[in-house]
């Protein structure tokens, strides 16, 4: 039976409870803390996948969904504003703790994970869609660069204004050498079609209809053919005020709080005041 | 194995724990799958009072992967829309299936091609031609659709088709205007997305693995407490963010440069309306007024009293009633009976219409006519929901013929009030 000292010792990592597996304290603790360091960064990995992929789903939607969605306008503009979020808020708390300059690679690695097995086994092996039609956004040249930025600058605030900066205008350039096959020009029933709307055209898909694609509308399409770069640095500009909100979102939410829990004491398991050392 | 655990509370947990197994297991083994797509549960006053589809033809219904179905018809918009949805000013037509078992090649409404949405007009009709070809074998419920935005998807008579064949076959072939002949759409540019996606996401492993080669948590957390955090970043971590920082923009940079020399001639994604002028109407009409319609809820009958006024310079006989797909024909019109075609489903057509007045009507004549439509498709195909509705009105139409075969539409729509007795 466990006696109440030996509890203690344990949780205190004092030697005598861990020298039972004859290795120095040292090294137990260091593997110890590896084998945490693991747990946590799958635990992590899974967790950032499944709510960033949620949160992605939600605000970027079609957008990212449909090659023949991926306009110069909105899809350029929107997607990385609200993709920056979840990279920003853990930028803070792994580089406030840690000193890790891996938040926005993590974040974006994890949905790319996320992305992926959705469209493979929801959109392509469930539905039956084709892959030129359901591939996902690379969001991962930003994010490389948002964390180098943090990394070399040691500052959020520089890392707001030139890395935030990057992780927008970086966007569409760096998503072009794959789409760019889906804007080559076809003819099909007498006009003329981008190869991605014939993809988004011949693939049906049941209750999308055309007029729902929200692309290339408004006034910004007159400003001399250049749209895909105004809104890339729009973008860029609006993440680094995204960056700013989300940045301190994620510190909030990663402060350490003492709080007493009652539960504790009901349990019997809260140390009485003369047994605290 | 629930013997041998003495705990109660185990015991109890471990009982409930097999059953929610027990039940899961079985609920996956007897699932079958399911191939409605929901039409008969969109509301009977969506159904009845916003498309009207007539003349629908399908060109097969058997068929090997790659081979084409030609669907063919008309529909009517009609012109009682329902006040709580959206006019018709953005309408796109589709099919209605699982996904894209059939791929759409060609779409047309009145001979206009229909890549992109168009406006319709109350009261008018619409001709309508859909070419598919088969992609992903099976048996599949085929229907044309016309999705109206704000309204929603309302679809057409459905089909089963089957397709035979392996999927692995299927090709769809397209030649750009900059003389490039793709192979395949579904597989176009999939394996520079793997390749390019592939490379930075190797790229993104290394930079985090660079970073948990060293213990990460717990040491890591003391240093920056303890105030050291500076010692936690070492020149060869600089040397490499610096590398990462200018190899991501030269990448990028590259790409493009790439992607620019690879497709010099790109044009962004096409976006805009079409324009469809509907059907011509016809010189003259024949105008129909519901003066009541009741709907026999025992016996599964609507019976309309009509005051039909012939406007046409010919005879007329009552031939048809159709609403939402479902047609009643009039047997003793042999024009009626030939109208039918073969290829509509079977289960949508009833030969029972009666006409209580069946003499012909002549021209200039106003007759009062009463004609009853009975069958249980108003049950199975949930059209009796709408007396639950709260604008309780119905929608149809009549297909008039003179003895040459020329076929004259009214459309026909009023209140309906139920017989939940029926004893009239």
């Amino acid at each position: 039976m466990t006696t109440t000292m030996e509890y203690r010792d344990r949780r205190a990592g004092s030697d005598a409870a861990v020298t039972g597996t004859q290795l120095p304290a040292k090294v137990a603790a260091a593997r110890a803390s590896r084998a945490f360091d693991l747990v946590i960064a799958v635990i992590a990995f899974f967790t950032i996948a499944g709510t960033f992929h949620l949160h992605f789903m939600l605000l970027a939607g079609d957008w990212d969904f449909w090659v023949d969605w991926k306009d110069r306008q909105f899809w350029a503009t929107l997607t990385p504003i609200v993709a920056i979020m979840f990279p920003a808020a853990a930028q803070a708390y792994l580089w406030e703790k840690f000193r890790l300059p891996i938040g926005a690679t993590l974040c974006i690695l994890a949905l790319m994970f996320g992305q992926w097995v959705d469209r493979i086994l929801g959109f392509h092996m469930w539905a039956g869609l084709p892959y030129s039609l359901i591939f996902p956004t690379l969001l991962l040249p930003g994010a490389l660069f948002m964390d180098s930025v943090l990394l070399l600058s040691r500052n959020f605030l520089a890392t707001a204004i030139i890395g935030a900066w990057g992780f927008g205008l970086l966007f569409y350039p760096g998503n072009w050498p794959m789409i760019a096959a889906y804007h080559i020009p076809v003819e099909h029933m007498g006009q003329v079609q981008s190869t991605g709307d014939m993809v988004g055209y011949v693939f049906t898909r049941s209750s999308t209809p055309e007029y729902l694609r929200f692309i290339e509308r408004g006034t910004l399409r007159t400003f001399g053919g250049h749209s895909a770069w105004i809104s890339a640095f729009f973008s860029a500009f609006v993440c680094m005020i995204m960056y700013l909100v989300w940045w301190y979102v994620g510190l909030f939410f990663a402060r350490t709080n003492w709080v007493e829990s009652p539960i504790a004491t009901y349990l019997g398991v809260k140390p009485k005041a003369n047994e605290t050392d | 194995m629930l013997l041998f655990i003495r705990s109660p509370l185990a015991r109890r947990l471990l009982l409930w724990a097999n059953l929610l197994i027990l039940v899961c297991a079985v609920s996956v083994v007897g699932a079958v799958s399911a191939f409605a797509h929901g039409e008969r549960n969109q509301e009977p006053f969506l159904r009845m009072r916003t498309l009207q589809w007539y003349d629908v033809h399908w060109s097969t219904t058997d068929m090997k992967v790659n081979q084409d179905l030609v669907v063919t018809g008309k529909f009517r918009v009609f012109g009682d829309w329902p006040q709580n949805l959206a006019e018709p000013k953005l309408a796109f037509l589709s099919t209605g299936g699982p996904g894209s078992v059939m791929v759409k090649k060609e779409s047309y409404i009145n001979d206009v091609a229909a890549q992109n949405s168009t406006g319709l007009q109350k009261g008018r009709d619409y001709s309508f031609k859909l070419v598919l070809q088969a992609r992903i074998p099976g048996r599949w419920h085929i229907h044309p659709t016309v999705l109206v935005h704000e309204a929603g998807p309302i679809v057409g008579p459905g089909k089963w088709v089957e397709v035979t064949g392996a999927v692995a076959d299927f090709k769809y072939p397209v030649t750009t205007l900059d003389g490039r002949t793709i192979p395949d759409l579904s597989t176009w540019g999939v394996s520079t997305v793997v390749i390019w996606q592939g490379l930075w996401a190797a790229i993104g492993l290394f930079w985090l693995l660079w970073w948990m080669r060293r213990p990460m948590l717990i040491p890591r957390f003391r240093e920056v407490a303890s105030g050291h955090a500076g010692r936690l970043i070492t020149r060869a971590d600089m040397f490499v963010g610096a590398a990462i920082l200018v190899g991501t923009v030269t990448l990028v940079v590259g790409g493009v440069s790439w992607a620019d020399t690879e497709y010099p001639r790109s044009i962004p994604l096409q976006a805009g309306k079409m324009q469809t002028d509907p059907l011509p109407l016809p010189d003259s009409e024949v105008s129909v007024k519901v003066l009541r319609a009741t709907y026999d809820v025992p016996g599964r009958s609507m019976k309309m009293t009509l005051l039909v006024k012939n406007e046409t310079p010919d005879v007329l006989e009552i031939g048809e009633f159709t609403s939402a797909n479902v047609r009643f024909i009039n047997e003793k019109s042999e024009t009626a009976l030939r109208n039918v075609d073969e290829s509509y489903p079977a289960d949508l057509v009833n030969h029972g219409l009666v006409v209580k007045d069946d003499q012909p009507i002549q021209p200039g004549e106003t007759r009062e006519i009463e004609i009853e439509a009975t069958d249980a498709a108003w049950e199975v195909e949930r059209l009796t929901s709408l007396l639950n509705d709260p604008d309780n009105r119905f929608g149809a139409l009549i297909f008039f013929y003179t003895p040459e075969g020329v076929r004259r539409i009214a459309e026909i729509s009023g209140p309906i009030i139920p017989n939940f007795l029926g004893t009239s």
